[in-house]
């Protein structure tokens, strides 16, 4: 949408992510002052990515698979935005659904029906469509006359249930999902995974981070797998999934 | 934006009940407390002494309490920040945007102080709403500035409070200017906060225009603090969700 049809969905191009480890040692300024007195302002640098690059194209599905810390769920968020690499770039063209986390902030004294309004708004959605479609979500959330009670009154699976049906009320260019769809009763992962498939017949790139190799065979065309940030291996599920599973005990 | 700003209204307002009424019965109260002191207390004569106080107060309620909510801002939409891509800033401009909401609500009280004591009200209240667009640039501005550092170390919100008490009583807020002893005048007529407060207590206290000096020099400030917060907020925005 938007974006011409030729170009690629996702470019990732040498993308490294470091977190410093500061934060947990210097959390005050009065610390941090010390610290800068003594020329003791040392920090523990952890990468996350190193290197990642990665280019898909329209309509490619690609699954992530690695061990935890592996930088699964770093390489989501750089890709959406959330955060920015610290080396290389990564470009998106086109509209992002960022699937990172259940219940993607709400807030929890307002009722759902408010909070996926505002986040329908995050997310990049005019009022006006947000208007059209909140009706679509609410439905699709089975919530029924719960979307007027204030957040905090939800289950986990109430939360899941209504992140991912404000999210995936439009069809997006790209999709970033992070082991979502674990959660739920059987009738709304039935939901979810016809929607997915609306999706791909609509040629939404997906970015399908999980442990459950099912899926990935499933939902994948591609995979990548990353060690401490490193991309491990890479081509199609097959052949990746093949060669993690024979080094890893399957999660 | 504007969805942002009516959550934080509603969050606010939703689970009290007396909710719209505390916000403007808590500056009139202050003000009952100050009259009382001042008056009786430490006597200084100040024509309307209720009116100029409660405008110090209205004015102050409003810089003090945006600074704190927008540096407390970004932690607290901490689940957003990592969810979702936003552009950052939102989180401090609906803070002051939601600050100056009940800034207007609060000038409901004022005005029927205004009644109560017949204070004239001139035709240069009609000045106030540019005196009030002046307060919030450079309240955002001070918010934006502060913001990514009460992120970045979490005792500055504490280090924040304590500077602002400070100020507070730098700036004539309950007090003339006319007390000022001579060696300390000199800290207030530098107070930038000074400046502003007078462009906003003008029109409603002495009923004029503020002279195009001092406007201009209020609103000069304002311009500054704005763009060294943009600046720095700026600087900064990509390193923000590293640490909430």
């Amino acid at each position: 949408m938007g974006a011409p049809h030729d170009a690629p969905a996702v470019v990732l191009d040498g993308v490294s992510l470091c977190y410093r480890l500061a934060r947990q040692r210097i959390p005050s300024i009065k610390e941090y002052a010390l610290h800068w007195i003594r020329g003791a302002l040392t920090y523990q640098e952890l990468w996350a990515l190193r290197d990642v690059s990665v280019t898909l194209r329209r309509g490619d599905r690609l699954g992530v698979v690695g061990a935890n810390g592996a930088g699964k769920s770093s390489l989501l968020k750089v890709i959406s935005g959330v955060l920015k690499a610290t080396q290389g770039r990564a470009t998106v063209n086109g509209r992002i659904a960022p699937i990172l986390e259940l219940g993607i902030g709400f807030d929890y004294e307002l009722t759902g029906l408010e909070n996926a309004y505002l986040n329908a708004l995050f997310l990049g959605h005019s009022r006006k469509d947000v208007d059209e479609r909140i009706g679509d979500i609410v439905e699709f959330s089975g919530l029924g006359d719960f979307v007027h009670s204030p957040v905090r009154t939800y289950s986990s699976g109430m939360l899941a249930r209504l992140g991912f049906a404000v999210v995936t009320a439009w069809v997006p260019d790209v999709l970033l999902l992070d082991e979502v769809l674990a959660v739920g009763d059987v009738h709304f992962v039935k939901k979810c995974e016809e929607r997915l498939d609306g999706f791909r017949r609509a040629g939404t790139t997906l970015v399908f981070v999980s442990h459950a190799m099912e899926s990935i065979r499933r939902n994948c065309n591609r995979c990548i797998w990353l060690d401490k940030g490193h991309v491990r291996a890479e081509g199609s599920p097959e052949d990746v999934l093949g060669l993690y599973e024979g080094e890893a005990p399957p999660a | 934006m504007v969805a942002l700003v009516t959550r934080d209204l509603r969050v606010r307002y939703k689970r009290s009940a007396l909710g719209l009424l505390w916000t403007m019965l808590q500056p009139l109260l202050t003000m009952g407390v100050m009259v009382l002191v001042f008056s009786s207390i430490f006597r200084f004569d100040l024509p309307q002494y209720p009116v100029y106080c409660l405008t110090g107060i209205l004015f102050w309620n409003f810089f003090s309490q945006s600074i704190v909510a927008s540096m407390v801002s970004l932690r607290a939409n901490a689940a957003i920040l990592h969810k979702v891509p936003v552009p950052k800033a939102v989180f401090p401009v609906a803070t002051v945007c939601s600050g100056v909401v009940n800034l207007c609500l609060a000038l409901v009280p004022l005005v029927v102080i205004l009644l109560v004591t017949g204070h004239p009200l001139r035709p240069a209240i009609l000045f106030l709403p540019v005196a009030i667009l002046v307060a919030a640039l450079f309240t955002l501005g001070m918010g934006l500035l502060l913001s990514p550092l009460a992120v970045f170390f979490t005792d500055v919100v504490e280090m924040v409070g304590v500077a602002l008490s400070l100020l507070m009583y730098l700036t004539p807020i309950f007090y003339p200017m006319a007390i000022v002893p001579d060696h300390l005048r000199m800290f207030v007529r530098f107070n930038p906060v000074r400046s502003i407060l007078e462009v906003f207590r003008d029109p409603i206290y002495f009923g004029k225009i503020p002279p195009l000096t001092h406007f201009t020099v209020a609103f000069g400030l304002a311009l500054l603090a704005f763009t060294l917060g943009a600046l720095a907020f700026k600087r900064n925005s990509d390193r923000i969700p590293f640490y909430v």
